[in-house]
Order: structure tokens, then C-alpha cells, then sequence
């Protein structure tokens, strides 16, 4: 019976998938590089993961594959951001968002001014990251799409930057509806973190370290040593101005062993500097 | 008195017909000659006019041979002042004329170059009709000797240069020369030096081998003598290893019997190892196959696309993630 079962499930996968064409040599060093890209970044070897996936866009655009040139893209721009390689991340975006002939998606499209907004606000160019957040948005019909959270967060993030706590509060609240909704637990940290420090900009401590405890509850959860070091470090500030020194100090003395643990040098001396005050 | 001179009969008989005789022999012979410059001169040969016109004649004079590939083929006839300079008449003969084509020049040559007789020189044109009886052509007067210094100065200066500089150069390694001549000196003083140190150096060398034979001698006694302390122990040890390889063979034939019986169960779990990585390839290709099924296929929507997360973290500045 489970024989036959089984022989019934095989033919149905069979029916559905057509049949495998035979790859080339660039397709499969393709597929080879973006596979070595993705094991190595998951490893944590940044460098030579970056290396992949420059070798496989390079790949993807000598085969005018318009999916994979932005997927790649998309991906060596994020290694090159977590190697601090701000400018080499923004050229990586531009194989997508300055090449109007290649037909690429709207979702890789939207992906890639997602990430070039990102990458502007991280470098502290508000305006350029509200106009590709924006772009963005517009690719993301009535923001029920996938990247809605992020798209929300990252607007969040920009109005907070530029001093408006009680728009970021709410484009982050809704951020955190839909991630919750959509079970994206990252996104949902991140807007709870956003919301804390909307609070606490706006002088809502209690309300800040509440949002606080709840993104660090999460980023623990998810185990992002340098998401729970930016929760411990706005609980810090947020209890500092809240007037209790005692918690600050905790939250410091936490933050550093977590630093100290991800083997941050810089970060641990300065939190040093901090502790001795 | 009547006084008589007696010639002798027949002495001037026929005087006349002498006379003439001789006249007329005295004007063959004039004629003859004059026929024979006129026949020299070409005087009996057809010529064909032709002429150009020169700014400056200085050197072109009347008579003066014209050549065609350095073979005379007429000369000078005439020369009139004109309006454009010196109209200079050319003969040539007629039977020559077909071998000069429409476009031909002359030129003011010298015979052997600077100091020959000079001569017009004919260069042939690169037409195919022949040049008209009585045409015009071009001319070319003779560069004089200022121009050719000119010309030579000219071309001679780079070059007088180059030897100019390459005579500095070879000055300044006659320096270097003499430096390295001068430190040569000096080692060669030295070498005296230089050789009575190398003596003393092999007389150190020949002291320092024979005490090195010396000590070679004592440390080959302390070997011997090992040697003795070796032969004596080495039955001892060969016993106590012969001991030890029956007892590790004995482990060996223990160790070649496990394996066989593992060789055994492996035999036996061969087929159920296949049978698991037929079940484990089916399951994958049921699962990749699934995977492509529209009700199943958001369930696998993370694998399947190979993004890195883009994540609104990594939007918080340097400064703010502290």
C-alpha cells in the first residue's frame, strides 16, 4: 500500500515538473557560483562570498539573465554593506537601477531601491533614502506586498533620523502590524526598536523601554548578537534619560559583554569609556 | 745690240692645262675637306627644332651637346634674349625625336658631376606621343655651388652633432677610465698585502686540520667504545622485540578477523544502504517536484528565490547601531 502510495506521489511530481534542459557550462558555473556565494555568507566569509557573487553577476550578464544579474546584484550588494564596503554596495546596485534596457521584474526592482535606500540612510543621506523608499513604495501596490514591513520600517527609520519622532512612531506601529501579520519576526523587532526610539524622542521613556524590552525579547529569539547590542544600547540611553542610572549602568555592562563577545574591539573600549565615567 | 735669251723648245708647252689641273685638284680637296667638317658637323642630318626658355643662362652656351641617358642627340643651335629670360634653341636630330615623350625636361648637367663639362640634359617625360617638332619644354637650371654647400651643410649638421656628442661621451669615459685605472692601482698595491694574509690564512687552516685529526682520533675511540656497549645490548633488545611483534601479529589476526566479519555485515546492510539512497534520491525529487506545485510552492518560497534578507536594519547609521 505505501509502495503504491508512494509510486502515485512520484508520478504526480513527475507530471507536474517538465523536463530538466540541459545547462550549459556558463549556466551551471552560474548556479555554482551563487551556491558557493550562499554557503560561504552563510558561514560568515563575507570576502569570498562577495568574490562569488561578483563572479556570478558577472555570469548572469554575459548569459542576459535579467533574474539572476538583479538577484546577484541585489546579494553582492548586501555582502559588501556587512563588510563596511558602503560605495562598492551602492556600484553592486546600480547593475539593476541604471539599466532601464534589461527587463528585470517590478519585485527585483523593488528590491534593488529597497537596498540602495537602505544603503543611503545607513550612510546618513536622508533625502536620497525618503526618494528610493519612495520608489519603492510605489512598486508595492496599497503596501500589501511582501517588503511592506521593511519598506515602512526603512520610512520609519528616515523620518527619525530627521528629528520627526511621532512619524516615525507611527509608520513604524504600522510596520510592525504588518510584519506581524505577514510573520516576519525581524521586521517586527526592528519596527518595536524604531518605535522605542520614537518614544523616547518624544520624552515617553516608560513607553520606549516597554518597546525596547519587547525588540530585545525578539533579536534574542533570533539570536542577532548586533541587533540585541542596538537594543541594549537605546534601553541604555532610554533608562539614562528616564533617571535610572542603576538599569543604565546594567544595560552598559550588558552591552559590553556582547560587544566584547563579537569580538568588537572599537565598540567594547569605547562602552569601556562609557562605564568609567 | 740686239740681245736674245734662248729657252729651250717644250719647256712651257701644255703650261695652261697644268695650271688648271692644279687648280682644280687644289678644289677638290677644298671641298672635300669642307664636306668632311660639314658631315662632321651634321650639317647633312635632319635636326628638329625644339626650345625652352631659361630666367638665367649663365653656363648654357651655343654648341653646347644635349643628351639623352647620357647619349648626345643634338645641341645648342641659338640663343635669344626674350621675354621671360633666355629663349634657348635646341637641334635635335629628327631620327631622336620619337624617343622624347610629351612632358620630357631638360636640365643643366655637368658630365661628371661638379666640375664635368656641362651639357643639357634631356629627362624623358611619361607620356606616349612623341614631343612636336618646335615644342616648348621644360627646363631646369643647375643648382650652383652655394646651394649643393647648402644642401650639404644641412644634412651634414645632425650628423656632425651625433659625432659631436658621442666624442663628449667618449671624453667622459676616458675619466671614468682613469678612476677605474687609479682604484686598480691601488688594489694592485695592496696585493702584496692581500697575499701575505691569505699565506697566514693557510698556515691557521693547516694547524686547525691537524688538531681537528687530533680530537677526530679521540672522538672515533668514544665511538668504538659505544659501539662495544651497543653490541653487547642489541641481543637483549632483539629478544624483547621478538616478544613484542608475536604479541602485536596476535592483535594484527584478531584485527583481519573483525574486519572480515564487518566486510560480512556490510555485505548485508549493502542492500539496505541502497535501498535508503534510492528512497532518499525519490524523496528529494518528490520534494523539488512538490516544490513546483502552485498550492505548495509559497511553502518553500525562501529556499527558492536565494536572497539574502534585505533587512531594514542595516539602515540604522554606524552611529545609531551603538
Amino acid at each position: 500500500m505505501r509502495v503504491l502510495a508512494a509510486l502515485l506521489l512520484f508520478a504526480l511530481a513527475a507530471a507536474c515538473t517538465t523536463p530538466p534542459k540541459s545547462a550549459s557550462v556558463a549556466q551551471s558555473r552560474l548556479a555554482d557560483a551563487e551556491s558557493r556565494a550562499a554557503a560561504l555568507s552563510k558561514a560568515g566569509d563575507y570576502a569570498a562570498a562577495a568574490r562569488h557573487y561578483a563572479e556570478a553577476l558577472r555570469l548572469a550578464t554575459s548569459l542576459e539573465n535579467a533574474d539572476a544579474i538583479a538577484s546577484n546584484a541585489i546579494n553582492l550588494s548586501v555582502v559588501q554593506q556587512w563588510l563596511g564596503r558602503d560605495a562598492e554596495a551602492r556600484a553592486a546596485l546600480s547593475a539593476v537601477l541604471d539599466d532601464p534596457r534589461t527587463p528585470f521584474s517590478e519585485r527585483r526592482k523593488l528590491q534593488a531601491e529597497l537596498r540602495r535606500a537602505i544603503l543611503d540612510l545607513s550612510s546618513g543621506n536622508l533625502g536620497a533614502a525618503a526618494v528610493w523608499a519612495g520608489q519603492a513604495e510605489r512598486r508595492c501596490p496599497e503596501l500589501r506586498c511582501e517588503y511592506a514591513p521593511t519598506i515602512l520600517n526603512v520610512r520609519a527609520q528616515v523620518e527619525l533620523a530627521s528629528g520627526h519622532g511621532s512619524d516615525a512612531a507611527q509608520l513604524a506601529a504600522a510596520a510592525a502590524e504588518r510584519s506581524r501579520s505577514s510573520g516576519s519576526r525581524a521586521e517586527t523587532a526592528n519596527a518595536l526598536r524604531t518605535i522605542g526610539r520614537a518614544r523616547s524622542l518624544q520624552g515617553d521613556q516608560a513607553g520606549a523601554l516597554d518597546a525596547l524590552k519587547q525588540a530585545l525579547e525578539l533579536d534574542r529569539e533570533l539570536g542577532d548578537p548586533r541587533k540585541i547590542l542596538a537594543d541594549l544600547a537605546a534601553l541604555e540611553r532610554a533608562a539614562e534619560a528616564a533617571g535610572d542610572a542603576a538599569a543604565a549602568r546594567d544595560y552598559r555592562a550588558r552591552s559590553v559583554a556582547v560587544s566584547k563577545a563579537m569580538n568588537d574591539g572599537r565598540s567594547a573600549a569605547e562602552m569601556d569609556v562609557l562605564l568609567r565615567r | 745690240m740686239n740681245s736674245k735669251v734662248a729657252l729651250p723648245a717644250g719647256r712651257f708647252s701644255g703650261l695652261l692645262l697644268k695650271v688648271n689641273a692644279f687648280l682644280l685638284i687644289a678644289l677638290v680637296l677644298a671641298a672635300s675637306f669642307i664636306g668632311l667638317v660639314a658631315y662632321k658637323q651634321g650639317w647633312f642630318v635632319h635636326q628638329s627644332p625644339l626650345h625652352f626658355i631659361t630666367p638665367n643662362a649663365l653656363g648654357l652656351n651655343k654648341g653646347m651637346p644635349v643628351k639623352l641617358h647620357g647619349f648626345t642627340i643634338g645641341s645648342v643651335s641659338d640663343m635669344q634674349l626674350s621675354e621671360g629670360g633666355v629663349d634657348v634653341q635646341l637641334s635635335i636630330v629628327s631620327e631622336y625625336l620619337a624617343r622624347l615623350p610629351k612632358g620630357s625636361r631638360a636640365r643643366h648637367a655637368r658630365e661628371a658631376g661638379v666640375i664635368g663639362a656641362s651639357v643639357i640634359d634631356i629627362i624623358p617625360g611619361e607620356g606616349k606621343e612623341p614631343i612636336a617638332e618646335g615644342a616648348q619644354i621644360q627646363f631646369e637650371p643647375a643648382r650652383g655651388i652655394s646651394e649643393i654647400v647648402d644642401d650639404f651643410r644641412r644634412q651634414a649638421i645632425p650628423a656632425f652633432n651625433e659625432v659631436k656628442a658621442a666624442m663628449t661621451q667618449v671624453a667622459r669615459a676616458g675619466e671614468d677610465v682613469t678612476q677605474i685605472l687609479a682604484g686598480l692601482r691601488k688594489e694592485v698595491e695592496q696585493l702584496p698585502a692581500t697575499h701575505r694574509a691569505v699565506r697566514d690564512l693557510l698556515k691557521e687552516a693547516t694547524f686547525a686540520t691537524s688538531e681537528l685529526g687530533l680530537q677526530a682520533d679521540t672522538t672515533m675511540r668514544s665511538v668504538e667504545r659505544v659501539a662495544g656497549a651497543m653490541e653487547r645490548s642489541i641481543p637483549v633488545l632483539t629478544d624483547k622485540l621478538a616478544a613484542s611483534i608475536e604479541t602485536i601479529d596476535a592483535a594484527a589476526g584478531q584485527l583481519r578477523k573483525t574486519g572480515e566479519e564487518a566486510q560480512l555485515t556490510l555485505k548485508s546492510a549493502r542492500p539496505l544502504l541502497d535501498h535508503g539512497e534510492t528512497a532518499a534520491r525519490e524523496a528529494g525529487d518528490v520534494l523539488t517536484a512538490a516544490k513546483r506545485v502552485w498550492p505548495l510552492s509559497d511553502s518553500f518560497k525562501e529556499n527558492a528565490d536565494g536572497m539574502l534578507p534585505i533587512d531594514s536594519f542595516e539602515a540604522q547609521s554606524k552611529g545609531g547601531r551603538r
